[in-house]
C-alpha cells in the first residue's frame, strides 16, 4: 500500500469537504414520517417535513446532507468525485458524524441527517461504514429525528435490510434516464445494479406493512418510503421519455418521489455534452417537477402530458395549462358543479384550492370573488370557467386567443425562458434525431 | 346603539369579551377592540372586558363543543394574529355558525366574509409558526441551556413550545420572543412555562459556551458550501426565507 502524507483535517474542513461534494445530490427532503419523541433522547419527526434554511440558490437545507467519504473506486463520468479527478480527499469517521449530527440538531439548524457516500474500497465496505454510524446515531446517542440514506448500487442484500431498519428514508440513484445513458456515462454501474436494490426495499416495505397489522412494535423499515433522482441533460433522452420512466418508477417500484436534477457541467469528458455557457437546464428541470406533480397529485398520465409527437415541454406553458389548450372540448368548467377530478384539471386551481370549492360550495354558491381569496389563481383560471353559467369576462374559447391573452400578463417567466428571443439555427435542432420509437426500459427480468 | 368591548392583545381578552359579549347582547350590535388598537366607531360605547380564566375556559369549550376541534384550532390561531380585526371575525363567525344547520362545518363556508378572515388570520399565523419550527436557531449558553430569539409578527410561542418541548424533551431550553417580550422555557423532562419579560431584559445577561462558536462556525461553512454556484437564484432564496427571519439565523449574522 502506498503512504499518505497528509495532515489530519480539522472536522470543520472534512464538513466543508465532504458537504461541497455532496451537493449535488437532489433530496433534502424531511417528509413522509411522523413520529413523536419516546421522552428519553432526542429528535421526532414531521410528515409534512421542516425546511430549516435556504441556501443561495434557492433549494431548501433540512438535512445535514454530506457524504460519508468523497474517495471513490468508481469513474462515472458527470460525477464530480469520481476516481480520475485530483481533488481533496478525506473520510468521516462515525463518531464526528454522530457529533455533528447531534450538535446540529440540538441548535435547531437541522431536520436530520442524509447519509451518502463514495465508494471507499467496495460497497458493501462502505455499506458497512455507514451502518455503523447510523446504528451509533439512533442507539447510543437515542437520536429520533429523520435519517435519508443512500443505498450504495453494488451492496448484498443483507446491507441494504439492515440498514433499512434504522433509516426513515431510502434512495438508489438512477443516475440516468435509460439503460443506454448509464453504460455510457457510469462503465461500473449497470441497470440492474440499481433496480435489484430499488425492487429489494420495496418487497422488504410490503412485507414489513404485514408484519406490522400483526405485531405492532415490530421495527419499521425505511418508514418515508423511497425516492430516487436522476440527470437531466447529460443523455439525449426526450422529456417525454423522462416523465414515461417516472411513471413507471411510481407505477412498478412505489416509489414516494422521483428527483430530478439538471445536468451541471463539473468534468470535462468527451462523452458528456459540450459546454455551452448557458448554465444547467434549469427550465427543462422545472416543468419536469411540473409533471411529476400533475402525475402524483392531479391524476394524470404521462401520455397525456407528452407523447410522442410532442415529445418535448412547451417553454412557454406550465405543462397543465400545455394540456388544457390542447384539450379545450374540456372546458369551460362549472365550478358549483364540476367533479373534484373535473375541478383539478382546470389551470389555476391546485387541489388544495379544489378541496376547498368542493366544500364551500356545499354552504352556498360561489362567485369569482370567493374563488380569488380561496386561493384560485384567476388570471390563468377564468379562460376555463364558469360560476353559475357565466364567465368572468367576455372571452373566446379558441387555442390562440387564450395563448395570447396569457403570454400578455407579462407574467414574470421561468429563467430560462428569457435567452430565447433569437437562436441561431442548427441542423441539430430537431430533438427527435435519435429515433423514433423506444421502449419503455424499466422493467426487470 | 352599537357596544363594543375593549380587551388587551391576547386570546385570554378576546375570549373573555366574546363571553361577555354572547352573554350580554347576543341578539344585538355588537363588537370587539384591541386596546392597542386606536381606531375608534362613530355611535358606540366603548365597554371594558374583565379578562379571567373562567371565562376563557368557558369560551373554549363552547367552542370545542359546538363548532368542533379544527374550528377551534383556526379561531385559536386567528386569535394571536397581528390583525386589530381578528376580534370581530372570530365573534362574527362564532354568531354565523349558529345559523348553519350543522355548526361543524362553519370553516367550509369560505363565502362568509369573517369566516374568510378567520381562515386567512389562521393561515397566517400557522405558516409563521411552521416556518419558525424550521428557522429558530438556538445557541448554548455556558449552563447548557439552550437559547433562540425570534421576531415574529404574529404570537406564535404558544405554537413552538409543544414542537420543541416533544422535539428537545431531554434539554433545557427557551425561546425569546423580541417583538412581544414573551418568553417560552422549558426544562428538561417538564411541562413548558410562558412567561412575560417586560422587566427580564433577558439579553443582556447572555453568555455562550465556548463550544457554541465552533459548531456555528461550521453552520455557517456547511450553509456556503452546500449551494451549487452555477444555480444561483436570490430571487428563490428570499421567497422561501424572507429577510425578516435572517436577522436571528445563525448563518445569514455575521461573527
Amino acid at each position: 500500500m502506498s503512504v499518505r502524507i497528509q495532515e489530519e483535517k480539522s472536522l470543520y474542513d472534512k464538513l466543508n469537504i465532504l458537504s461541497d461534494a455532496a451537493k449535488y445530490d437532489v433530496a433534502c427532503t424531511s417528509s413522509g414520517v411522523d413520529r413523536k419523541n419516546d421522552g428519553t433522547g432526542i429528535g421526532n419527526c414531521q410528515a409534512a417535513g421542516i425546511c430549516h434554511s435556504f441556501s443561495a440558490d434557492g433549494r431548501c437545507i433540512s438535512l445535514l446532507k454530506i457524504l460519508f467519504t468523497n474517495e471513490c473506486v468508481y469513474d462515472c463520468k458527470y460525477c464530480y468525485n469520481r476516481r480520475s479527478n485530483d481533488i481533496e480527499r478525506t473520510a468521516f469517521t462515525p463518531d464526528e458524524v454522530c457529533s455533528l449530527t447531534m450538535e446540529f440538531y440540538r441548535r435547531n439548524y437541522i431536520e436530520g441527517l442524509f447519509l451518502s457516500s463514495g465508494v471507499m474500497r467496495s460497497p458493501d465496505y462502505t455499506m458497512e461504514l455507514i451502518y455503523a454510524t447510523l446504528h451509533k446515531l439512533r442507539t447510543v446517542h437515542n437520536f429520533q429525528g429523520y435519517i435519508h440514506v443512500k443505498a450504495i448500487p453494488g451492496a448484498s442484500q443483507e446491507w441494504v435490510t439492515k440498514l433499512g431498519f434504522l433509516a426513515d428514508r431510502m434512495s438508489v440513484n438512477l443516475e440516468l434516464p435509460t439503460a443506454e445513458g448509464l453504460r455510457a456515462l457510469a462503465p461500473h454501474k449497470s441497470r440492474e445494479s440499481i433496480l435489484k436494490p430499488m425492487r429489494l426495499v420495496q418487497n422488504q416495505r410490503s412485507q414489513n406493512g404485514y408484519e406490522l397489522v400483526t405485531y405492532k412494535n415490530t421495527p419499521k423499515f425505511v418508514p418515508a418510503g423511497q425516492s430516487t433522482q436522476m440527470i437531466i441533460g447529460a443523455t439525449p433522452e426526450s422529456d417525454y421519455q423522462i416523465v414515461k420512466v417516472a411513471e413507471s418508477l411510481y407505477q412498478k417500484f412505489e416509489l414516494k418521489r422521483v428527483f430530478y436534477s439538471a445536468f451541471i457541467h463539473v468534468n470535462e469528458d468527451k462523452a458528456l455534452p459540450a459546454k455551452t455557457g448557458e448554465g444547467p437546464p434549469l427550465l427543462r428541470e422545472h416543468r419536469l417537477y411540473q409533471a411529476d406533480w400533475l402525475l402524483r397529485y392531479y391524476r394524470f398520465r404521462a401520455d397525456e402530458i407528452l407523447n410522442e409527437k410532442s415529445p418535448n415541454f412547451n417553454v412557454l406553458f406550465d405543462p397543465k395549462c400545455n394540456w388544457a389548450l390542447k384539450n379545450l372540448e374540456y372546458f369551460p368548467v362549472e365550478i358549483n358543479a364540476a367533479k373534484y377530478e373535473v375541478l383539478l384539471r382546470v389551470p389555476g386551481i391546485g387541489y388544495t384550492s379544489a378541496t376547498r370549492i368542493v366544500k364551500a360550495r356545499r354552504l352556498g354558491t360561489l362567485d369569482f370573488n370567493d374563488l380569488k381569496k380561496m386561493g384560485v389563481v384567476l388570471k390563468r383560471a377564468l379562460y376555463f370557467i364558469t360560476c353559475s353559467g357565466r364567465m368572468m369576462y367576455k372571452t373566446k374559447l379558441e387555442e390562440d386567443y387564450i395563448a395570447r391573452n396569457m403570454l400578455d400578463h407579462k407574467e414574470r417567466l421561468p429563467a430560462g425562458v428569457d435567452g430565447m428571443t433569437y437562436q441561431q439555427m442548427s441542423l441539430f435542432d430537431d430533438v427527435r434525431f435519435g429515433g423514433g420509437s423506444f421502449e419503455n426500459r424499466i422493467s426487470m427480468q | 346603539m352599537k357596544t363594543v368591548y375593549q380587551c388587551s392583545n391576547t386570546v385570554t381578552g378576546i375570549f373573555s369579551a366574546i363571553y361577555d359579549g354572547w352573554k350580554e347582547r347576543r341578539d344585538e350590535e355588537w363588537g370587539i377592540k384591541i386596546k392597542e388598537d386606536g381606531e375608534l366607531e362613530l355611535f358606540s360605547t366603548y365597554v371594558e372586558v374583565e379578562e379571567n380564566n373562567r371565562k376563557v375556559l368557558a369560551v373554549e369549550s363552547m367552542i370545542k363543543r359546538h363548532l368542533g376541534y379544527a374550528a377551534y384550532w383556526d379561531i385559536y390561531h386567528a386569535a394571536l394574529s397581528f390583525d386589530y380585526s381578528k376580534g370581530n371575525a372570530i365573534a362574527e363567525t362564532i354568531l354565523e355558525a349558529r345559523k348553519l344547520k350543522d355548526s361543524k362545518k362553519i370553516m367550509e363556508h369560505l363565502s362568509n366574509p369573517s369566516v374568510l378572515k378567520v381562515f386567512a388570520l389562521s393561515r397566517n399565523v400557522g405558516g409563521e409558526a411552521h416556518n419558525l419550527t424550521g428557522f429558530v436557531r438556538f445557541k448554548e449558553l455556558q449552563s447548557q441551556i439552550l437559547y433562540g430569539e425570534i421576531t415574529p409578527k404574529n404570537q406564535v410561542l404558544t405554537c413552538l413550545a409543544p414542537h420543541f418541548a416533544d422535539r428537545l424533551p431531554v434539554e433545557n431550553w427557551m425561546i425569546y420572543d423580541k417583538s412581544h417580550h414573551m418568553l417560552v422555557v422549558h426544562e428538561a423532562k417538564k411541562q413548558w412555562v410562558l412567561v412575560s419579560d417586560e422587566e427580564l431584559k433577558i439579553e443582556k445577561t447572555l453568555q455562550f459556551s465556548e463550544k457554541e462558536e465552533e459548531f456555528s462556525r461550521m453552520w455557517q461553512g456547511f450553509c456556503k458550501s452546500i449551494s451549487i454556484a452555477s444555480r444561483e437564484n436570490r430571487r428563490c432564496q428570499m421567497n422561501h426565507l424572507p429577510l425578516r427571519y435572517r436577522g436571528n439565523m445563525t448563518e445569514f449574522v455575521l461573527s
